[in-house]
């Protein structure tokens, strides 16, 4: 019986077709904790910087976490990473659903992926085996029909799917990888890496026991959590909207992304919303594995142009990127918008900015009518978007401008439209405008996988709790998202709470969003689930070292304080004074990120982690390497 | 053979016959009364005619229903008008004591189930102490493309097949809980018993032996983490 963890590994070399078994040494899982922790330290040890990410040199790590698999609620996920062939930098990008616990009951903590596939193959893991098939019939299939036909094929309906679409077989740089049929893992193009390894899914059945060391603490502290969540201020609302919430609570606060962050108000906000989603289309509520916040939702359109689309989800990211950002005001557009970057196997976000930044040139009179091959791409015309979706997945006609990203396409154009593309670091950034929310700006600035708000989640500067903002983060002014002292100890917390969720692979939702545990509580629960001994500490210095170790991969990679930023809009440009308590915010950046180095002690001027704090880590082999190189 | 008292128990729509609360017929032997000055609906009469013979009746069938049935509704769907069926001992006059309760069951809503698994985990959890699905006792099959979740499980039939199909008599009721019981040394793994589940209900265990819910004893752990009362225990009908 295994006990939390599975204490194996599987690595896969594709191009010796090779399949073996490695055991994972105990401090290696303490040291690193589960899922991201463990895919970040190899992809550090084993991808050197010097490496093209669409070569066969680069490796996919699939990692689960301790608690996937087993009763906690919503310790569904598992993370895919690898070097990223969109940023160049870290590529890791997680899902929920139900892969991760099939990986656990199939045997592994993580699964390694090397080499290249001589044709196209799928990947077939049952219960500790696996073996490398043909994929050649699935070739160029959509997401929702490989995964059907693969279910079809094994004759199992209990196997877990992850596949790739026909964007990430026609070299699209932002393709995801997508479960159960819309759960993605899509950002930092994950999907590409398994395209570049001639791999088209991972089809996994699980039917090893799992187990708790000590059953009845497990179950008691799991029911205790349980009752937790259920008494929450937030379980109604996130039980019937999810995250599609934020549309119409973001729009109040003046800070959902519109019409490609012209503004923070979007007028027909009540037309896109999750309470008009729920209302007029929502079937049912849908959950992850073992999770009693069934925060996904079933969603049909039963009359008109679109009679028939059916489909979990979406979540807001997807509802706003293709009503709010491209000011798109019939909600079934957007639904529409994000079933074909479901299908197709796109990042939503970065769809959505690619989009809506071509709309702004075209609108500025940057870009003309005949350069995006004759469409008229206005804001708010949603035949355009479905054009470019085509297109992008297509790679076809200015399509294939957009296909590697906003940061590239601008490149390509020129014209000085870099400083419109909305991105960190080459990732483009998600649909809520940083100006209303600063903290987030921040975490948005360094995280790092580039652009990105759900490697922090600063949550807490929604709080409004002068007190507890002094006496957690030295200043009252934390705990209010229009104001930016504190804020880089508000985000490196929150980044720490990210890690441990991102690591356990259990829901940002609970862990980060509702504080459901803390590091006592989860040295607690791993006590009780696995054979070793855990203390809060431990915990909260692996996810410290996590994240220093995630730093110092994108710091070889070239990432310096420069790099830490914003797009100039968010610094500059106020917002307008229709964004109510919002008008006339811009991001302080530069003294947040002062605060926030120092708060990691790394130095300040280049946001490198200083040697104190790697030794302090344990982390020597990550000193050795970086003076090596002469970066410290 | 019992008299019988048909009492307009409560009103949940309209009724504009009208018909009331607390208005009755009486069935002795062969003959109908309806009390001077009252009337009686039509159409609730030929709704509750066929029954009443059958409830007149002693009946000694353990699970039969109609011992347990009492109450049954006017047939027009705005009326809701709930008739209860009291049986009178012809020689006190008194109504008799309701002999049985209807025992409750697991019932499920799949329109309500959110396709989580949990069930499955909690169930395999407290059986066997591993989270693996293979070993729970509840399975929920999953369409994802049509966004169904349906969870399979025993629902403790008063006439249970299951038992019945045994060949080797491996299957028994607990009376007191009302759930089917497998006695492992004597299950010989030929899955009659889920071949003659009306619900799908019965798996089997890596070892062959029949894998059919023990309702806890009691404390029913997939009842009390399902979501969204996907899963509920009592008595009342459940949407199926």
């Amino acid at each position: 019986m295994n006990y939390g963890y599975c204490n194996q590994a599987l690595r896969i070399n594709l191009s010796k077709n090779s399949i073996e078994k490695e055991a994972l040494d105990p401090q290696f899982l303490k040291d690193y904790l589960g899922g991201r922790g463990l895919n970040v330290s190899r992809l550090y040890e084993e991808v050197p910087p010097e490496i093209d990410p669409l070569s066969e040199e680069n490796k996919m790590f699939i990692g689960v976490g301790p608690l996937t698999g087993t009763l906690f609620p919503g310790a569904a996920r598992v993370n895919f990473t690898a070097k990223s062939p969109q940023t160049n930098i870290l590529g890791d990008s997680n899902t929920g659903g139900f892969l991760g616990s099939e990986i656990k009951f199939a045997g592994f903590d993580q699964i390694i992926l090397e080499g290249k596939a001589d044709q196209l193959s799928y990947i077939y893991i049952k219960d500790n085996q696996a073996e490398i098939r043909s994929a050649e019939h699935l070739s160029q299939l959509d997401t929702f029909e490989t995964q059907r036909k693969l279910k079809e094929e094994i004759d199992d309906s209990r196997v877990q799917i992850a596949a790739i679409g026909p964007a990430a077989e026609n070299g699209v740089k932002f393709s995801g990888i997508f479960c159960n049929m819309v759960r993605a893992a899509a950002r930092t193009g994950m999907g590409l890496v398994l395209a570049s390894k001639n791999i088209k899914a991972i089809v996994v059945r699980g039917t090893t026991d799992l187990g708790a060391k000590e059953p009845d603490k497990f179950k008691k502290m799991i029911d205790k959590m349980d009752k937790e969540i259920k008494n929450h201020s937030e379980y109604e609302t996130r039980t019937r909207l999810g995250t599609t919430q934020l549309v119409s609570s973001l729009n109040e606060l003046g800070c959902l992304a519109t019409r490609h962050f012209q503004t923070g108000y979007f007028a027909e906000a009540d037309q896109v919303s999750g309470e008009y989603l729920e209302e007029n289309y929502k079937q049912k509520e849908k959950g992850c594995f073992a999770c009693t916040i069934p925060c996904s939702r079933f969603f049909e359109i039963k009359e008109g142009k679109y009679k028939g689309l059916k489909s979990e989800g979406p979540e807001f990211e997807g509802l706003a990127g293709f009503s709010s950002r491209v000011g798109v005001t019939d909600i079934e557009d957007a639904l529409h918008g994000v079933d074909l970057c479901n299908r197709y196997g796109l990042d939503v976000i970065t769809t959505s900015e690619c989009i809506s930044f071509t709309m702004e040139l075209y609108e500025k009179g940057i870009l003309s009518s005949e350069e995006v091959d004759g469409l008229k791409p206005n804001f708010g015309n949603s035949e355009a978007v479905f054009e470019l979706i085509e297109k992008i997945k297509n790679r076809e006609g200015f399509g294939d401008v957009l296909a590697d990203g906003v940061l590239t396409a601008a490149e390509k154009i020129g014209r000085d439209t870099k400083k419109l593309a909305m991105h960190v670091k080459g990732l483009e950034i998600f649909q809520a405008d940083p100006r209303g929310i600063k903290g987030y700006g921040l975490g948005v600035a360094v995280a790092t996988r580039g652009g990105d708000h759900l490697r922090s989640e600063p949550w807490f500067e929604f709080s409004e709790d002068a007190e507890a903002g002094k006496r957690r983060f030295g200043h009252p002014e934390s705990a209010f998202r229009l104001e930016y002292k504190g804020k880089g100890r508000v985000v490196k917390f929150y980044e720490e709470r990210c890690v441990l969720a991102d690591c356990l692979e259990a829901c940002k939702n609970t862990v980060v969003n509702m504080e459901i545990i803390s590091f006592q509580e989860a040295a607690e629960l791993l006590n009780a689930l696995t054979e070793y001994d855990f203390t809060a500490e431990e915990i909260q210095k692996s996810a410290e070292r996590i994240m220093n170790v995630e730093r110092a991969y994108i710091v070889r990679e070239g990432i310096r304080r420069e790099d830490d930023s914003l797009p100039e809009r968010f610094l500059k440009e106020p917002l307008p004074d229709e964004c109510g308590e919002s008008a006339g915010s811009v991001v302080e950046l530069e003294p947040m990120l002062d605060e926030y180095y120092k708060a990691r002690n790394w130095e300040v001027a280049t946001g490198i982690p200083t040697e104190e704090k790697l030794r302090e880590l344990g982390l020597e082999k990550i000193i050795v390497d970086l003076k090596e190189r002469n970066i410290i | 053979m019992y008299d019988l008292k048909i009492v307009v128990e409560k009103i949940e729509g309209f009724c504009d016959l009208p018909m009331e609360v607390g208005d009755y017929f009486t069935v002795s032997g062969g003959k109908i009364e309806i009390p001077e000055g009252k009337h009686m609906c039509l159409w609730a009469m030929q709704s509750l005619m066929p029954v009443l013979p059958a409830k007149q009746r002693e009946i000694n069938e353990e699970n039969d229903w109609i011992p347990h049935t009492k109450r049954f509704i006017c047939p027009d769907p705005n009326g809701g008008v709930v008739f209860r069926i009291d049986r009178i001992d012809p020689k006190t006059g008194k109504s008799v004591k309701e002999e049985v309760e209807i025992p409750p069951r697991i019932q499920v809503n799949a329109e309500a189930c959110t396709g989580c698994r949990a069930c499955e985990t909690v169930c395999a959890f407290v059986h066997k102490q591993t989270f693996n699905a293979e070993k729970s006792r509840i399975k929920v099959e999953k369409n994802e493309i049509k966004g169904e979740d349906t969870p399979f499980v025993c629902r403790q039939c008063g006439d249970a097949p299951c038992i019945k199909a045994c060949p080797v008599n491996a299957l028994s009721r607990d009376f007191e809980t009302n759930a089917i019981l497998v006695d492992k040394d004597k299950c010989i793994g030929c899955y009659k018993c889920a071949k003659a589940c009306p619900f799908d209900a019965i798996s089997f265990s890596e070892n062959d032996v029949a894998l059919i819910c023990d309702l806890c004893e009691g404390d029913i752990e997939c009842v009390k983490r399902c979501p969204t009362d996907a899963l509920k225990f009592d008595n009342k009908g459940g949407k199926e």
